[in-house]
């Protein structure tokens, strides 16, 4: 077993550099050595040029020549595990071999917990902060204007937002969600007890739509209309209803003209939120339908930036990572979005519903207050990349 | 509760080690006898079954959850069959 004390000697990789490789559609070979059921769940995607092969590390344990000899020789091996300690036994293995291979620091959860931060707008009255969570598909946001700063859709790490506005010398006044999401834990209460800045969200969202129980977090409701001054930029909220009852967009106005949406889980760069993750996808989608097609002219123009909270694949991004776009290339290049009467609609969307994940209605709880995950646990509820869109 | 020959406590042990640990364990056991594996690493509950399935001479003749004290203990029944 000399393997095991040889393990230290292992290189390792983090995240960052994986995504940074992956943005860069560098060829990057990855042995995922969890077992067929977690490889199954979820994996590392790239754009084009990643290939991974998934061979449990207990077929190494039993036949280290005949897994060996199925890992390619001739590039490096980026060795990933759940945690971290297979795939360094598997690199260690390898490694022995001759081959030149590394292992993820954290294994999976920590590609499942890596953030992203850049720029998406970096103007004169301030920026637009995009954070990524890869793995998941998730986006969030931060304005930051004369000393301000308001975060839209926060995620559960919060040092991260706390990060980046204390980096920008700003202080956090507002916490916005578009909409009490299903698919990943909410930052915004923490952040809001951990800060005092108000946590927005509308009232429809803070009742639990399968259990039909009130949140017991604190939250400040906002309804159409309402609207609120972070630094030189306006932000002014808008009604939404398909995805939940009460999804909002928020509508971002700066003073060179600028103007964004963050659309939450109401609309997608290449699709639309689902309508039934409430368990009431007949009667909502009539909803959404109309939230669609009379309501989302009335918050944008051409040039306005479409920012969501998600995405589904790598390639709705530009090479820099970032997942924004004007409201005329979403329009264009977003088939969900194509004109169709309310019939044809309702039977596009009842059409391409992708599967309901179970624990969806367990995180909608967590995210009213309703159930307090331990970071494990919660970490298992969010494994995984979100389905909140349309499959379609 | 499944009968069993002997155990091998791996409690506190963290991937890949319950597996390393068991496979060294099963190959200094009788033929036909079976090892009580007692784990805490919750992962080991899919590993297990996916070893057996892979591993010639091993036989999964049973799971079993227990909480002891507060904490999860992930028991695993593995028969040597050759």
């Amino acid at each position: 077993m000399s393997m095991i004390e040889d393990q230290t000697t292992v290189a390792t990789f983090s995240p960052a550099e994986l995504y940074a490789r992956i943005l860069r559609d560098e060829p990057t070979f990855i042995l995922d050595v969890r077992n067929e059921d977690e490889f199954a769940r979820s994996s590392i995607e790239g754009r084009t040029k990643l290939t991974t092969l998934n061979l449990p590390y207990f077929e190494f344990l039993e036949d280290e020549d005949g897994c060996a000899a199925r890992v390619p020789s001739d590039r490096e091996v980026f060795v990933v595990c759940a945690k971290e300690g297979s795939s360094q036994y598997v690199a260690g293995i390898l490694q022995e071999r001759g081959y030149k291979a590394r292992y993820l620091e954290g294994g999976y959860t920590s590609w499942g917990n890596f953030y992203d931060v850049r720029d998406v707008v970096n103007a004169a009255w301030g920026r637009i902060v995009q954070v990524a969570r890869p793995a998941r598909g998730d986006l969030s946001f931060a304005v930051i204007s004369g000393g301000e700063a308001a975060l839209i859709d926060p995620m559960r790490h919060t040092q991260v937002y706390l990060d980046l506005i204390a980096e920008a010398g700003a202080k956090l006044t507002r916490i916005f969600d578009t909409h009490v999401h299903a698919d990943h834990i909410s930052g915004g209460p923490a952040l809001a007890e951990a800060t005092g800045a108000p946590y927005y969200v509308h009232a429809y969202d803070a009742i639990h739509p399968i259990d039909m129980l009130p949140a017991v977090i604190a939250y400040t409701h906002i309804e159409e209309g309402h609207s609120f001054e972070v630094g030189q930029v306006k932000i002014t909220t808008r009604w939404f209803p398909g995805h939940t009852l009460g999804q909002v967009n928020y509508r971002l106005d700066a003073p060179d003209g600028q103007s964004g949406l963050f659309t939450g889980d109401g609309i997608f760069l290449r699709s639309f939120g689902r309508p039934d993750l409430g368990g009431k996808g007949e009667a909502w989608t009539p909803m959404l339908y109309r939230s669609l097609t009379e309501r989302l002219p009335t918050m944008v123009d051409d040039s306005t930036l479409i920012l969501p909270a998600h995405f589904s694949t790598l390639d709705e991004g530009n090479a820099e990572g970032i997942f924004a776009a004007a409201y005329s290339e979403v329009r264009a290049s977003n088939d969900a979005l194509k004109p169709r009467d309310e019939a044809e609609f309702t039977t596009y969307v009842l059409s391409n519903l992708p599967v309901f994940p179970p624990e969806y209605v367990e995180i909608k709880r967590v995210n009213i207050g309703l159930s307090t995950p331990c970071d494990g646990t919660a970490n298992e509820l969010e494994l995984g990349k979100n389905i909140c869109a349309l499959s379609g | 509760m499944t009968s069993f020959d002997q155990t091998l406590d791996v409690k506190g042990a963290k991937c890949p080690m319950p597996l390393v640990k068991s496979r060294k364990a099963i190959g200094d056991l009788p033929v036909g006898q079976v090892l009580k594996v007692v784990a805490t690493d919750r992962g080991s509950v899919a590993d297990f079954q996916g070893w057996a399935k892979t591993a010639k001479n091993v036989e999964l003749v049973g799971q079993e959850t227990v909480n002891e004290g507060g904490q999860d203990l992930y028991l695993h029944f593995i028969k040597r069959t050759a």
